[in-house]
């Protein structure tokens, strides 16, 4: 009598879980703990192991582009960085995290809210499959699956795959080049350190045209665990000094002038002021 | 062996189940992409059409600057509108959503995620007060709360009230101004239309120094079901040059361009070649 019971008391609380997990569209326990601020580890560089990046695996015409890129930032130009003016940096440089990160799961949509400048991605994880046309874009278009690598029930992995990617890009703010036909793919495997759950991983793997080989590199966020977090608001174009003015790049002084970047950069044609003709 | 390995599995999926899972139902739908309906345009009182016809309270200050600002722009300015250098709108502007917004609602927190300026709104929902301290930013700060209003279980009503913003900030793009004082607070009430739930209404009153009265005006959404997200940066393509306080522009070959008639051109004094 006694097990008849127990055993109808635990048919009946399953019976209500059960019932409590139809009615709820999305069972959070499913998912990774991604709550809270997380900030970059090191460097907002691609590769922290490789100082020069001698050892990045571009190709003979990719590798004369970054040194091309570093002599023009030596002379105090830009080199292949676009992002001077603002622009997005678009994968996978996006996940260098310029500004905390925050993540968002949803069953359909893993958000990254990025405070940068266009740095906020969807992975898409509804079981979509690659659209036929998709307008590229700096962010590019990102599919992902949650899985459950050891078996316990719950997902621990996000693998997410990211194509449709724009340009200008580079991997960082030395110019290290994507190739300019935006081809690129981006892997990712998204998980928790097993020792330390305030730790997330990012694999990242990129197959680029400039490379001569798939680039793995592994970036770490370090959670900050607050009740009531506050997001600082970043907007590049606030406070930009930097004025591309046809394909030069001046600054703007503090005194409200204009100003060359290098030596003897030849000041912008005036030709469509009057008063400059005189 | 058998009983005993299912009571376990039947207890797992018991403390599993009740442990974390966020209750859904308890809240709207308001899933999808919302957009501006068809033929609204991006004015602030979507009802009157932009500029005076607005027929904004604005205290005489104020309409004498908005006044100077619609003569400026007139003229070729920007006016009171400070975002053709790709600042943000801030609040209470952000909410004309130009280009389409998600809204995802967890029990903390309802994030509006608007790709026009990369605006991610966080309205906090988790019971927090407003900071004593906080960095003033253009999209402010948002405290909101659930509302059940027909007493059915579920909550069908979101009010927000959003502080600490910045400046500089509009209306729109009339540059219809909000005071320099940046003490404005935006209440809003967010629900789903009644009758057709693809219709999401944002009942939005300003307070603001540089109006005689709060100033309510009604936006409304409408839901895209099978949305593409598309990515907007305003930078990529924007040929506004602010150079000190004058703005320019740079034409397509490349050369800047006045956009007042005699406006002066930008002082070169920095550069060897003009100085010699």
């Amino acid at each position: 009598m006694l097990y008849r019971n127990f055993m109808g008391t635990i048919a009946l609380v399953a019976m209500l879980a059960l019932a409590a997990g139809e009615a709820c569209a999305f069972d959070e326990s499913k998912y990774p703990d991604l709550k809270g601020v997380w900030h970059r580890v090191g460097a907002p560089r691609w590769d922290q192991q490789d100082r020069t990046y001698e050892r990045a695996p571009l190709t003979p015409e990719y590798r004369a582009i970054y040194e091309a890129n570093v002599r023009d930032q030596e002379a105090g130009r830009q080199g292949t960085d676009p992002t001077y003016t603002c622009l997005s940096p678009g994968m996978p440089r996006i996940m260098n995290m310029y500004e905390p990160m925050e993540i968002v799961v949803t069953p359909d949509t893993t958000h990254m809210l990025i405070e940068h400048i266009h740095d906020s991605r969807r992975i898409h994880t509804d079981g979509r499959t690659w659209p036929e046309e998709v307008e590229p874009s700096f962010r590019g278009y990102t599919i992902g699956r949650w899985e459950d690598s050891d078996g316990d029930g719950r997902y621990d992995t996000l693998i997410a795959e990211t194509r449709h990617m724009k340009g200008p890009r580079s991997f960082d703010s030395t110019g290290l080049p994507l190739h300019a036909d935006n081809k690129t793919v981006v892997k990712e495997r998204i998980y928790l350190d097993k020792s330390n759950p305030d730790l997330l991983i990012d694999e990242i793997t990129v197959i680029d045209n400039a490379l001569t080989r798939p680039w793995t590199v592994v970036r770490k966020y370090r959670r900050e665990r607050v009740a009531f977090p506050i997001w600082r608001e970043s907007v590049c174009a606030e406070n930009n000094n930097h004025v591309a003015i046809g394909s030069e790049d001046y600054m703007v002084s503090a005194d409200g002038m204009l100003m060359p970047t290098r030596k003897d950069q030849p000041p912008p044609d005036l030709r469509y002021f009057p008063q400059a003709r005189k | 062996m058998p009983v005993r390995r299912l009571i376990a599995s039947l207890a797992l999926v018991a403390v599993t189940t009740g442990a974390q899972a966020l209750d859904d139902s308890k809240y709207p739908d308001w899933r999808g992409q919302w957009r501006r309906p068809q033929g609204v345009g991006i004015q602030w009182d979507p009802t009157k059409p932009l500029g005076r016809a607005q027929q904004a309270p604005l205290t005489p200050e104020y309409q004498a600057l908005f006044e100077a600002s619609l003569a400026d722009q007139r003229a070729g300015g920007q006016g009171n509108d400070p975002t053709f250098t790709c600042i943000p709108p801030g609040m209470p502007r952000a909410m004309t959503v130009v280009f389409p917004m998600d809204v995802i609602i967890l029990p903390e927190a309802t994030y509006i995620i608007i790709e026009y300026a990369s605006q991610v709104r966080r309205i906090y929902t988790d019971g927090r007060d407003f900071p004593a301290e906080y960095e003033p930013s253009f999209l402010g700060y948002s405290i909101g709360r659930w509302i059940d209003e027909d007493g059915d279980g579920h909550y069908d009503v979101l009010e927000a009230e959003t502080r600490g913003m910045k400046g500089p900030r509009s209306f729109d793009a009339s540059g219809l101004p909000v005071h320099a004082d940046n003490a404005t607070v935006v209440k809003e009430r967010i629900y789903l239309d009644k009758a057709n739930k693809d219709l999401l209404h944002d009942e939005i009153t300003t307070i603001d120094n540089a109006l005689t009265r709060p100033w309510t005006v009604m936006k409304t959404y409408r839901r895209e079901k099978q949305p593409i997200w598309f990515e907007y940066n305003c930078m990529e393509n924007n040929r506004h040059v602010l150079i000190g306080k004058e703005n320019y522009y740079v034409n397509m070959d490349g050369n800047l361009m006045p956009v007042k008639k005699n406006q002066p051109p930008p002082d070169l004094k920095y550069f060897n070649q003009v100085q010699k």
